[in-house]
């Protein structure tokens, strides 16, 4: 019994569990890969940072991105909140209003490699011109 | 002739009607499930190194004892120094020496219950990445509290 072939022939090959996992292995690997790579604006080369802690989903309602791309032909920086290019004094403005709403507001910095620190330092500057403290540098896990 | 012609094409679309293939099913979706196996390994995922303001944030404690001051400042050119000490080379982007100093910096601190506070000071054309590195280090060491300074304006 434990063998499992007794008297009645042949065990067959069953297809219907063997799809039932090949599909389940699909969706699994379908999901992860979808799912991280798009949140990732394509223009900025995120910097790499092994040891930094894996980002929180659950978070990213209360959360803004400041987007800092590096044009490097014109030696200048872009600055974008989320999806949106605006004058620095809107976008103070807005994470303002944001931060009065939600006292545990945050802003995500995703700073371009290239990007000069003295960049970085006016993103920084505006987020303190809003009132918002609570601040994380966005970076990759690898390089590949 | 065109008559047996009709006849044959009849029973050939007869022999076409056929169940369910689930061998060709399975081939798709083993093609399908190798792709995004071999994408999963290239996966980028976005991770991040949190800090604080510390114009704004409210102190956390009100100790007695001063925090160790550590300054460690970025140059254009990648070298990092720590108290005007220069470590590991510009090229390098683990910062082995680095990261070794924080963490026994850190390991004395704690060992005092002191705590640790690191100033950063990057050069104004400085490399964003190369801060990132610095952060990376400290992230590595347990160091939460950062601060920044570039071109003498402190945040």
């Amino acid at each position: 019994m434990a063998g499992g072939g007794g008297g009645d022939g042949e065990p067959e090959f069953q297809i219907a569990p063997m799809i039932d996992v090949l599909l389940v292995l699909l969706i699994f690997f379908m999901s992860i890969t979808s799912a991280q790579v798009l949140k990732i604006d394509k223009d900025i080369k995120l910097p790499v940072a092994a040891d930094a802690k894996k980002k929180e989903d659950k978070n990213t309602m209360f959360e803004a991105a400041l987007n800092v791309r590096w044009l490097s032909t014109k030696q200048e920086s872009k600055i974008k909140l989320d999806d949106r290019e605006l004058p620095n004094e809107e976008i103070v403005s807005i994470l303002t209003d944001r931060k009065n709403n939600n006292p545990t507001y945050r802003v995500v910095i995703r700073g371009d490699r290239d990007v000069p620190a003295v960049e970085i330092q006016k993103v920084m500057a505006l987020i303190a011109q809003s009132g918002i403290d609570d601040i994380s540098f966005s970076a990759l896990n690898n390089d590949s | 002739m065109a008559h047996r012609n009709k006849k044959h094409r009849t029973i050939a679309s007869d022999d076409l009607v056929m169940g369910f293939q689930i061998a060709p099913m399975i081939d798709v979706v083993f093609v399908i499930m190798l792709f995004f196996m071999v994408m999963a390994g290239a996966v980028k995922v976005e991770r991040e190194l949190k800090t604080t303001l510390p114009g704004i944030a409210p102190k956390v404690s009100n100790d007695d004892s001063p925090p160790d001051e550590i300054i460690v400042t970025v140059e254009e050119t990648g070298i990092v120094t720590l108290n005007e000490e220069e470590f590991d080379t510009p090229e390098s982007k683990s910062l082995p020496n680095f990261t070794g100093t924080l963490m026994r910096l850190k390991q004395e601190a704690d060992n005092r219950s002191a705590k640790v506070m690191v100033t950063i000071q990057a050069e104004e054309q400085a490399r964003y990445e190369r801060v990132i590195d610095v952060l990376n280090s400290m992230a590595k060491a347990k160091i939460s509290n950062v601060t920044f300074t570039v071109g003498g304006e402190e945040f």
